[in-house]
């Protein structure tokens, strides 16, 4: 705890900014139904209202309070990119890590399944995946890190590689060091922060993967994210031509893009610490 | 077959002091032929002064046992008296150039007189002529017959105690640091004066000296000698270009006259007197071991005209490679980064492993230390087999140091947990005999050792001080051989010759081989005993440093030094 | 060289079986039978069949034979171009594919043409002023402008050229219902409709052509030759891009190609945006309506799509590096 607010101190004012934007939303996202009035999937005030007092973000066609929809949407968005970012790290720097220790025919063999997994399109096999498994939060997680993971092995074993080039390696390795010891004294301390980093990259991009699934309308019904109101509003006709999409597009399309920026920045930030390129 | 001229079997001498016995000589044996030259070496206090009195008959308050037979008469069983008859006529000595040796208030001339009339009934024309004789034989001018000791130069000197003693032409002749304190000029003046008298009046000789050159240059066989026992015996050419003891290496190894290119360093002095009854050299010995303790060595055979007192059979053989090979695979063909290398390293010695980038070099040391496999050939370690990095993975055993100082320790560890590295993956110790041995080792290497210096960070060092690091980690393993993989080529000048020099005193303190593998030259002939050079992927000259490096004989050998030294070969 | 080309092809050869397998595997591995999760009332529609009709789709699938029998049937038919029919437009899927497909490719192609030119050019601009006010403006614009997801970048197109300032239209890929004076008309429409979701779709790979445009032109204005043409006096556009750009076009190049394998993929959420008719809009339709068939037709042709363009970057990429010949 003391290391992230001496991380924080050191941060650009940019950076100083996107931390204060992401923990606000991260409040939102576990106090969000003690924050909004109105519950967050029943209808609560006529449709379409602007914005007021009462409804601070206006209500949707079936006058549901947009707020609570927020917040209650920030929360899906947190599980979903966290449980993303979770997976597809294990997966990722498991491979990784695996692939540049051992080398030879193992490190080719998962080499080239991750290429192959490169090449997919991304969108459209989430699609298709997300269209045949069903929208669920769980299957959502595991298509969305279904992808997730390449380019995190990629990393983590190009990062592995040149540790595995070191001399030091080779004398741990010449003094009979075995897996276990050689990963928690030489490399976990120098691929820790490298996971950290993707750990973050993927949140963000997993919140902008599930908010494109949601948009196309293959979220799951029953918890909406961000992105399925965005859908639906979409959805509604005419949306063009009326003033509701002040609140009701505008709302879930700034915080999109609020949490997909702030995280971002944070990951620069992270970038420029560790002196390290993706 | 030749005369024994003068034997000598088990000699003992031992000195009345005021409250103790001490032994000075501790049985002695040797034969010296009629013409021969025998070389006595040894540091000083060794005995071979008491040696050469005890055969002029010419100690005092001291008990001589065993046998010095010359001519078949026993000299130690014989009284003053008939030995005087013996004493220069037979037997002469030129004694060390001391002010007091020769009489200062007598003239030159009056003190080799004397000696004349004593053993010789010639008249005094006769004894006129013959001084003069003397003094055209040994170079000097008649004028200095009439002055006394203390005008003469020390070279005058030495060449008026050497008239001296060749005045009743003895048969042998005995010489004691005849060459001691004197300048180049007259040292090489005296040498070539005994050389001479030697071939002329084919006299028979026993040279005592320290100093090589003149062991080199005038015997044909030396004795080794050590605490009043021989260590080492042989003919001199061999025994200097490759002695089988490690005394007489370390002795080799102290001169500079033989050892024109490398460091000088001694053997290293720890030294509080022998106690018990094992090897007398155990204490300074650098593969001793605990029968070294128990067991006193006699001398004995290794081969035709050599023998050697050491319970080992002399300087073992730490490491030996046969017929190393490795092919690696290029565009479809092999490629011999390594043919049929075999080189061997003995305990205490430096052997430079030397040759063009590319050769092979680094390949031979990846293979020895387990690092790369080699396609055939075999390697051992004190005489068993090894495979992959054994070897490494024990206490006394080989270890590595790489060229990159920063690649091979973890910059992210406290110099503490680098150098401790090999105790905590072999799990050697406990934690705090880990931690003094850590300290050890650091105050071996010369970085601090205190907790502060165990708790900096690795990136925070220099190249050099990481190189010290990395030799620490070594050290801690206490290896009998060392491999040094280029390490200084990373480094500049003036860390490299801290480096080496710090390398170098562990390696004379500790006792450890090495095998230094380096493109350097002149860096590998300031260092090397031994050289093997290497050219795509063979070994094409190996043997004595001193001689490949004066006198390559490969032709390749050759074109390296050309370039290197601007030498002409 | 073309032994080269053989190896890199056989790894992308094997890509496609494994799409081919997903594309196979995926609704036979569903829990129940899929066609009573297709006549299920899914997404709110009603969508039921007619025993008639169930009887018609499991014999197009060929359920009631051996796995490997379908699966080796299966890849013929799609090898053969057949790869299904379309339950909600009754039509053939591969049919419905071409008639859609050159909408999507065209804005495809117009935004990496858009994305490239720019991208490069400003890259080639911010590594000449590098740390410079400007270099620090654009690059923290891109940076942003990288993270925030395309579609949405769309939306807010879509909202204030369209829907505020009505310059452009809100929807669709051409007017309907009108009969077109001249293929001039016919094409100035259809250009106008397309300028926003090719321009959002730009958003998608103008942030990688700028940052690599930018990082080789940093590279390349410290090489001694650039030195040279300034001592030389010229002016700065001419070192840039006689000099400069011509050397960092190489990796531009391959780039091009992989970018548009993203363009493929971002499309689909663009055309929605703007229910602009290409295929991305069609796979929604179809996702809507659980239309099996077409979504994985669709599928299949983006992702031969995208290893194609993936596979043509990597030979592009070794032919045209002298290093790697």
């Amino acid at each position: 705890m003391k290391k992230i607010i001496i991380y924080i101190r050191s941060a650009s004012p940019i950076g100083k900014a996107a931390f204060l934007l992401l923990t606000a939303i991260i409040i939102l996202s576990i106090f969000g139904s003690q924050l909004s009035r109105y519950p967050h999937d029943l209808s609560s005030g006529k449709s379409l209202e602007a914005p007021s007092k009462d409804h601070k973000l206006g209500t949707d066609d079936l006058g549901i309070d947009l707020w609570a929809q927020i917040c209650n949407g920030a929360r899906i968005s947190m599980i979903i990119s966290l449980g993303v970012a979770t997976l597809a790290c294990g997966i990722g720097s498991f491979i990784g890590i695996i692939s540049g220790y051992k080398g030879g025919i193992i490190d080719y063999i998962l080499m080239r399944f991750t290429d192959m997994v490169i090449v997919l399109p991304q969108l459209p096999t989430m699609i298709v995946l997300g269209a045949f498994f069903g929208p669920s939060i769980k299957n959502i997680i595991i298509v969305l890190s279904l992808f997730s993971w390449t380019r995190i092995a990629r990393i983590t074993r190009a990062k592995l590689l040149t540790i595995m080039e070191q001399d030091y390696i080779k004398i741990a390795k010449g003094y009979g060091a075995s897996f276990k010891y050689i990963y928690l004294n030489h490399i976990q301390s120098q691929i820790l922060p490298i996971i950290v980093l993707c750990f973050i990259k993927t949140t963000g991009k997993a919140i902008v993967a599930e908010a494109s699934l949601s948009f196309l309308g293959l979220g799951d019904p029953t918890s909406k994210s961000w992105g399925l109101i965005l859908n639906r509003a979409m959805d509604f006709n005419g949306i063009y031509f009326t003033p509701y999409w002040k609140w009701w597009v505008a709302s879930p399309l700034i915080a999109i893009v609020l949490l997909v920026v702030s995280i971002s920045l944070i990951g620069r930030e992270l970038e420029n610490k560790y002196d390290f390129k993706m | 077959m030749k005369k024994e001229l003068l034997k000598v079997k088990d000699l003992k001498i031992s000195y009345f002091l005021d409250s103790e016995v001490k032994e000075a000589v501790k049985g002695v044996s040797f034969t010296l032929y009629e013409g021969e030259t025998i070389g006595i070496i040894g540091e000083s206090g060794s005995g071979k002064t008491s040696i050469a009195m005890s055969i002029m008959g010419l100690l005092t308050n001291a008990k001589i046992e065993g046998k010095i037979i010359y001519d078949g008469i026993k000299f130690n069983t014989l009284r003053q008296k008939e030995l005087n008859r013996y004493r220069w006529n037979e037997v002469a000595i030129v004694f060390q150039n001391r002010l007091d040796v020769l009489n200062p208030v007598l003239t030159i001339r009056e003190q080799i007189e004397e000696v004349l009339k004593k053993h010789t009934m010639k008249s005094k024309g006769d004894i006129k002529k013959r001084v003069k004789e003397l003094f055209s034989m040994v170079n000097l001018e008649e004028k200095w017959l009439s002055s006394y000791a203390h005008e003469l130069s020390g070279g005058m000197r030495q060449k008026v105690l050497i008239a001296m003693a060749l005045s009743c032409n003895p048969k042998l002749l005995i010489i004691d640091e005849p060459t001691s304190s004197l300048d180049v000029l007259s040292k090489r003046e005296i040498i070539n004066l005994l050389k001479s008298i030697q071939k002329k009046n084919n006299i028979s000789m026993l040279v005592i000296s320290h100093e090589l050159p003149v062991i080199q240059e005038l015997t044909t066989k030396v004795e080794v000698l050590y605490l009043g026992h021989i260590l080492e015996e042989g003919l001199t050419r061999d025994l200097i270009n490759n002695p089988m003891h490690v005394y007489t290496r370390g002795l080799i190894n102290s001169s500079c006259d033989i050892n024109v290119y490398k460091e000088l360093w001694g053997i290293s002095p720890k030294i509080n007197l022998k106690s018990g009854n094992g090897c007398p050299f155990y204490q300074r010995c650098v593969q001793a071991s605990k029968e070294c303790t128990q067991k006193l060595p006699r001398l004995s055979y290794i081969s035709i005209e050599r023998k050697v007192a050491c319970n080992k059979g002399g300087i073992v053989t730490i490491l030996e490679t046969k017929d190393l090979s490795k092919a690696f695979k290029s565009h479809g063909s092999k490629i011999y980064a390594c043919k049929n290398v075999s080189i061997n390293v003995k305990a205490g010695e430096v052997a430079a492993l030397i040759g063009a980038s590319g050769s092979g070099k680094t390949t031979t040391a990846k293979i020895i230390s387990g690092f790369l496999k080699s396609d055939s050939g075999s390697i051992y370690f004190e005489g068993k087999e090894i495979h992959g990095c054994e070897a490494m993975r024990k206490i006394h055993g080989i270890q590595i140091i790489f060229q990159d100082p920063f690649s091979a320790i973890n910059g992210d560890f406290t110099v503490e947990k680098a150098v401790k590295e090999p105790l905590e993956i072999l799990n050697i110790g406990s934690e705090e005999e880990r931690k003094a041995m850590v300290k050890k080792a650091l105050q071996d290497v010369q970085m601090p050792f205190d907790n502060e210096g165990l708790d900096i960070r690795c990136n925070t060092l220099s190249g050099g001080e990481r190189q010290r690091i990395s030799i620490a980690r070594s050290l801690v393993m206490k290896p009998k051989l060392l491999i040094a993989d280029e390490i200084t080529s990373m480094l500049d000048p003036s860390t490299k010759a801290n480096i080496l020099r710090l390398l170098k005193g562990l390696q004379n303190e500790k006792g450890f081989s090495m095998l230094f593998i380096t493109h350097d030259l002149p860096l590998a002939r300031k260092i090397a005993d031994k050289v093997y050079v290497m050219n795509r992927g063979s070994i094409v000259e190996e043997g004595n440093a001193l001689e490949i490096f004066n006198k390559p004989k490969c032709q390749y050998t050759k074109k390296l030094f050309k370039e290197c030294f601007h030498m002409t070969v | 060289m073309s032994k080269n080309i053989f190896k890199i092809s056989v790894g992308y050869v094997i890509t496609f079986l494994f799409i081919i397998t997903i594309n196979f595997f995926i609704p036979r591995f569903m829990p129940g039978d899929p066609f009573t999760y297709l006549s299920s009332d899914e997404s709110g529609m009603n969508v039921t069949y007619s025993d008639e009709e169930m009887q018609k789709y499991k014999e197009y699938y060929g359920l009631n034979k051996p796995l490997g029998i379908q699966f080796v049937n299966y890849i013929r038919n799609v090898l053969k171009g057949n790869l299904g029919y379309s339950i909600i437009l009754n039509d053939e899927v591969s049919k419905i594919i071409i008639s859609r497909i050159t909408w999507t490719l065209g804005i495809v192609i117009i935004s990496i043409i858009i994305s490239c030119f720019f991208g490069t050019l400003l890259g080639a601009v911010s590594a000449y002023n590098r740390n410079g006010l400007i270099d620090k403006i654009i690059y923290s614009v891109f940076m942003i402008i990288s993270e925030v997801p395309a579609f949405i970048i769309a939306l807010i197109f879509l909202f204030y050229f369209a829907a505020y300032l009505d310059i452009f239209p809100l929807s669709g890929g051409f007017k309907p219902f009108v009969e077109y004076e001249s293929s001039f008309e016919n094409i100035t429409d259809i250009i106008h409709h397309g300028v926003l979701p090719a321009v959002s779709l730009s958003f998608i790979n103008i942030g990688n052509f700028y940052i690599l445009s930018r990082n080789s032109m940093i590279d390349i204005l410290q090489k001694d030759y650039i030195i040279t043409a300034n001592a030389k006096g010229l002016n700065k556009s001419r070192i840039i891009l006689r000099h400069a750009l011509r050397n960092a076009i190489l990796p531009i190049v391959t780039r091009i190609f992989l970018s548009l394998g993203t363009a493929i993929g971002g499309a689909v959420l663009i055309e929605n945006v703007f229910k602009y008719p290409g295929l991305g809009t069609l796979m929604r339709e179809a996702v809507f309506f659980r239309d099996y068939p077409l979504i994985q037709g669709i599928f299949l042709i983006m992702a031969v799509m995208v290893i194609i363009m993936n596979l043509t970057a990597d030979i592009v990429y070794k032919k045209l590096d002298p290093r790697l010949k």
